[in-house]
C-alpha cells in the first residue's frame, strides 16, 4: 500500500527533473530497492505501472530496478555474509542465529533518462 | 508540509529554516540532482545521475520533529502493531498509571474514526486524532501537524511523554520515522510468536517490543521463549518486555521504562 505513496512522491521528483531539463518524456527510471528497506518490489512496480498510465510523460518509461547487497555479520564470530537475496538463517560459519545487517535499508532513485 | 510556513512540497528542494507557532526549525531538502551539461542539447536522450532517497523528505521531517521533541524536553514513542494487539488499551492503562507524575499527550492515526481518541480523551489527557484517509501508516508532516494540532489542546505545555499510537499494520509503518525517539513494536499472545521471523523490517527498526495480553497465555499456543529468540534474530539489541492490561501482570516494568526515558531527556535537556 505505501509503495503507491512512494511512486507519487518519485513521480513529483521527475516532474521536476523534467522541467529542470527542458525534458518533455521520462524515457527510463533506475532506482535501487534495498531488500530491507520495507519496499515490495513488486507492489513498487504494480504502483508505477499503474501512475504513469495516467501521464503522457510517463507513456512508456522502462523502469529498472538494481538490487543492492546487505552485509550480515555474525555477533558471535563476526564472520560476514554478503547477499542481496533472502536474508541467512544464521551465520554459515558458527551457526550463531543473532546476525547484525548493514545496507539495505535505503530506496534511491539512481538514474534517470528523458528526451 | 507546515501549513505556516509555505515551503511548497517535499519535492521542491531547498534547504530552509523558518520559525512558526513559537519554534524554528529547519527543513533539509536535498538538491542533489547531477546537472550534467558536458554534452550536447541537441541529442534526444538526456541521462541524469541522480542518487536520491525517497525516504528523504520524511527522513528530513522527521529529524526536524526530533529536534523539536527534543527542545521541549519530550519523549517521543511511536507504537506499532497489527489492528487489536491493545496499543489503545495500553495507552488507557499507562495514562491512569502515571498521570498524576508526569504530563502525557498523545497522537492517534487511524484510517477513518476518532474512536481511540475518544477513550484517551475519556482519561483526560490532551489528544488529537489523525485520520490518514485511509493510508497505512503515519508519516512525518501527519505527525508534525499532529503536535501543531495538539499544541491548542488544554494541558499540553510541557509535556513530558507523546505516545504516538500508528496505523494498525505491521508493515507499512516501519519504513516511516516520525521523529520518535523510541519505536515500540506490539504483539499479542492470540496473534503467535511467528511475527518477527515473518516481520523483521519492523523488528529490525524498533528498540522495543511489547508482548501483550499474556493473561490469555494458558488459552494460545504462544511459547514465549520461542518469541523472543526469534525476535532478537530480527534484532539482536531489542528491549523485550510482556504484560497484561487485564491483570497488570509485566506492567511495573513496563512503567519504569517509561519513566527511565521520561527521566534521560529531563537530564538531557538540563545538561
Ligand atoms: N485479554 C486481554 N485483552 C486485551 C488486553 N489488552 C487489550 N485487550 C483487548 O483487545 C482488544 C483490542 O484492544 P485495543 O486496545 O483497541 O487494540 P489496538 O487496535 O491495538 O488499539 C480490545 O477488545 C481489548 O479489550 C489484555 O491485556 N488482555
Ligand atoms: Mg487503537
Ligand atoms: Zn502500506
Ligand atoms: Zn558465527
Ligand atoms: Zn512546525
Ligand atoms: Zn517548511
Amino acid at each position: 500500500m505505501h509503495e503507491m505513496s512512494l511512486v507519487q512522491g518519485l513521480f513529483e521528483q521527475l516532474k521536476s527533473l523534467a522541467a529542470e531539463n527542458n525534458a518533455t518524456r521520462i524515457v527510463k527510471v533506475t532506482m535501487e530497492i534495498g531488500p530491507l528497506c520495507g519496499v515490495v518490489v513488486d507492489s513498487f512496480q504494480f504502483g508505477f505501472e499503474i501512475l504513469s498510465a495516467q501521464e503522457p510523460m510517463f507513456k512508456e518509461t522502462e523502469l529498472v530496478i538494481e538490487v543492492p547487497e546487505v552485509t550480515y555479520t555474525c555477533t558471535s564470530c563476526s564472520q560476514e555474509q554478503v547477499t542481496a537475496g533472502e536474508r541467512p538463517d544464521q551465520c554459515g560459519n558458527c551457526g550463531e542465529f543473532l546476525l547484525t545487517t548493514r545496507g539495505g535499508d535505503d530506496l534511491l532513485l539512481k538514474q534517470v533518462e528523458m528526451e | 508540509m507546515c501549513d505556516s510556513c509555505g515551503c511548497p512540497s517535499p519535492s521542491d528542494n531547498h534547504d530552509h529554516s523558518h520559525d512558526h507557532d513559537g519554534h524554528s526549525h529547519s527543513h533539509a531538502h536535498n538538491h542533489e540532482h547531477g546537472h550534467d551539461h558536458n554534452h550536447s542539447h541537441d541529442t534526444a536522450t538526456k541521462t541524469v545521475d541522480v542518487r536520491t532517497s525517497l525516504f528523504a523528505a520524511n527522513n528530513a521531517m522527521a529529524q526536524a520533529n526530533r529536534d523539536h521533541f527534543d527542545q521541549i524536553g519530550a519523549v517521543a514513542l511511536n507504537l506499532i502493531s497489527s489492528p487489536g494487539s491493545g496499543k489503545t488499551t495500553l495507552l488507557e492503562h499507562t495514562i491512569m498509571a502515571l498521570k498524576d507524575e508526569m504530563k502525557i499527550g498523545v497522537i492517534e492515526g487511524d484510517p477513518e474514526t476518532d474512536r481511540d481518541a475518544q477513550r484517551i480523551r475519556a482519561k483526560g489527557v490532551p489528544v488529537v486524532q489523525l485520520t490518514t484517509g485511509g493510508a497505512c501508516h503515519l508519516d512525518a508532516a501527519m505527525t508534525h501537524k499532529g503536535f501543531h494540532l495538539l499544541e491548542k489542546e488544554p494541558g499540553y505545555a510541557g509535556v513530558d511523554l507523546l505516545f504516538i499510537e500508528n496505523v494498525g499494520n505491521l508493515v507499512c509503518p516501519a519504513t516511516f520515522a516520525l521523529g520518535e525517539h523510541e519505536r515500540i513494536v506490539l504483539v499479542s499472545v492470540p496473534e503467535g510468536p511467528d511475527k518477527p521471523a515473518k516481520y523483521p523490517k519492523t523488528f529490525g527498526t524498533a528498540q522495543t517490543f511489547l508482548i501483550t495480553k499474556t493473561d490469555l497465555l494458558p488459552y494460545f499456543d504462544f511459547p514465549l521463549e520461542e518469541a523472543r529468540s526469534e525476535a532478537l534474530k530480527a534484532n539482536p539489541s531489542l528491549k523485550i518486555m510482556e504484560l497484561s492490561a487485564t491483570t497488570g501482570a509485566g506492567f511495573d516494568a513496563w512503567l519504569d521504562y517509561l519513566r527511565d526515558l521520561v527521566r534521560t531527556k529531563k537530564g538531557e535537556k538540563a545538561a
